[in-house]
């Protein structure tokens, strides 16, 4: 795409040390202008290792990043005034006020006094924070506290904004506003790569998903285009009574996981009627508690993604 | 954005996250400073104005040391550890503009001590001072030297080493550096270390500053005080834009 704001290509990094980590392995990502990017992965996976070497806090290897037309590798300094990022970890604000702490950034950021001014106040307000505005630091809750690194990270934005994580701690009903707050930023033209490994939620705001496991890219595609194989397919989820040890699934049902008291499976839509006349039938046995089909989600496509190659290293290593 | 005005903003956002603790800092800075001169008092008893000139004007010279090798990489660890360092990192700052916004935070923190140091001194030992027109950026100069050797400790060494190594520091700096004595009462090897080692040109520097009609600030003393300090603060410059 031509107006690629984030570009890295090859990007290779291992943290040396008595057990040296890969923790990037040859990364090739883009996010343009106006994109939400979902960077999806387990602990581990290296994503912060990713966004480190974009805004300069780790070298890479090998690779390369270009970052609004600059070489954010030889000039870490200009990668750093493009980005803006909120990190995983809140950031330690006590002795200030959220106002205080997002007008400071907004100006060390560069932006003028009036416009910082105003601008928080807006974010204060959208946000729903006024009641917590001119509050301590050390008396505001870590849901309070991470909208407020939310709002320090967007109060001057770069042309890119790393969100890592940003819903941690945040009650529903201001997820739902940072959310539409990570929507506009991208409709304004800024590009965003959202960290996170919240599946559910990303799936409803991002254009693109980069799934990352072990350093490396295993799937870059839409949600639509991710769940695309799975489109003909059903979840069906299952309650157990306390006494049952298992489900005695219908034919069509091609089990998944079993946890205690429950149980999962995946059902072609074409069955999805003969399965629910089967289950009607468990429950009224007493053999289910109760049942439910769901489509299969964007967290079925991850889990099938990351999950299985771990567990087939872990047969390797057992074997 | 001028450099000046980013630096100014990070001083205030450095200076308002100490709010909490700053007045504490305060007091505990100038506690110690008079009990400096109090404490070297009572080992001494009454000192001939020779020595009671030296002690009521290396308390001050302790203070600036203390708060520049200790308080600056305690903060510093302090701040790796929460993580706020990091963070700080990603902002679009020059990075020596950092080490330059702690070094003004630490160096108003010591003030109020340094000058009722000074004061106790003057009161404690009936001493007459003739304070030289360049006290004031030499006094600068002594703080920002001791907090960015501080500070290149604290970003080089990890940060359990970076706490003991400063415990150490305080303990070398009351007894062995003649900064409230003079060199002669020193062996000969500590005395050679101390003609390479930072504290023995501060102590004089801030000597010659503040009873400038009794002593003078050798040529040589000041030339390795400026080594240390462009050393320190080109290494902690080094650290803060290292890259993992």
């Amino acid at each position: 795409m031509g107006d690629d704001v984030l570009t890295v290509r090859g990007l290779r990094k291992r943290y040396r040390g008595r057990r040296g980590v890969q923790a990037n392995d040859g990364i090739d990502l883009d996010v343009a202008a106006g994109q939400v990017v979902g960077l999806l992965g387990h602990n581990g996976a290296g994503k912060t290792t990713l966004v480190n070497q974009v805004v300069g806090l780790v070298l890479p290897d090998a690779g390369t990043i270009r970052l609004d037309g600059v070489d954010a590798v030889a000039q870490p300094h200009l990668a750093r005034e493009r980005t803006s990022i909120q990190a995983q970890a809140n950031v330690p604000i006590t002795g200030l006020t959220p106002r205080r702490a997002i007008e400071l950034v907004g100006r060390i950021r560069g932006g003028d006094r009036a416009a910082v001014r105003t601008r928080t106040a807006g974010l204060l307000e959208s946000l729903d924070l006024g009641p917590w505005a001119d509050t301590p630091a050390e008396k505001v809750s870590g849901g309070i506290a991470r909208l407020t690194a939310f709002a320090m990270t967007v109060v001057q934005p770069g042309r890119l904004v790393v969100l890592d994580e940003p819903t941690n701690d945040v009650d529903p009903v201001r997820r739902r506003l940072l959310w539409a707050h990570i929507r506009d930023l991208a409709d304004e033209g800024r590009a965003v790569l959202l960290v996170t490994h919240n599946v559910r939620e990303a799936e409803r705001v991002v254009d693109r998903l980069v799934v990352l496991d072990r350093g490396v890219v295993l799937a870059d595609d839409t949600p639509a285009g991710l769940t695309a194989p799975l489109q003909d397919a059903l979840t069906v989820e299952v309650d157990l009574p306390a006494s049952a040890t298992g489900v005695d699934w219908h034919p069509a049902v091609r089990p998944g996981a079993t946890a205690r008291g429950r149980a999962a499976g995946t059902v072609p839509a074409a069955a999805a009627a003969e399965v629910v006349r089967w289950a009607q039938a468990e429950v009224a046995a007493g053999r289910l508690e109760r049942y439910g089909l769901t489509p299969a989600s964007l967290e079925d496509v991850y889990v099938a993604l990351v999950g299985r190659p771990h567990e087939a290293q872990q047969a390797e290593v057992a074997a | 954005m001028s450099a000046l005005q980013q630096t100014l903003l990070l001083t205030q956002w450095q200076f308002r996250r100490q709010a909490v603790m700053l007045p504490l800092l305060v007091v505990v800075q100038a506690f110690l400073a008079i009990a400096t001169v109090l404490g070297f008092g009572l080992v001494i008893g009454d000192p001939p104005p020779e020595q009671a000139l030296y002690l009521a004007t290396g308390a001050p010279t302790i203070t600036l040391v203390m708060v520049g090798l200790v308080m600056t990489p305690q903060m510093l660890s302090q701040a790796r550890t929460e993580g706020s360092l990091d963070w700080m990192r990603t902002l679009p700052v020059p990075r020596p503009l950092f080490l330059v916004s702690d070094l003004l935070v630490w160096t108003l923190i010591a003030l109020p001590g340094m000058v009722l140091g000074i004061l106790t001194g003057v009161l404690r030992f009936d001493v007459d001072l003739s304070v030289a027109p360049w006290f004031l950026p030499a006094a600068l100069l002594v703080s920002l030297t001791a907090a960015a050797v501080g500070y290149g400790m604290a970003s080089l060494l990890r940060p359990a080493l970076a706490m003991l190594m400063s415990q150490v520091l305080v303990f070398v700096i009351l007894l062995f550096t003649p900064v409230s004595y003079p060199s002669d009462r020193m062996p000969d090897w500590l005395r050679t270390a101390h003609e390479w080692l930072p504290f023995e040109p501060m102590a004089q520097l801030i000597r010659s500053g503040l009873a400038s009609d009794a002593f003078s600030m050798p040529g040589r003393s000041l030339v390795v005080l400026l080594a240390w300090s462009a050393a320190a603060l080109a290494g902690a410059t080094w650290a803060l834009r290292r890259r993992a």
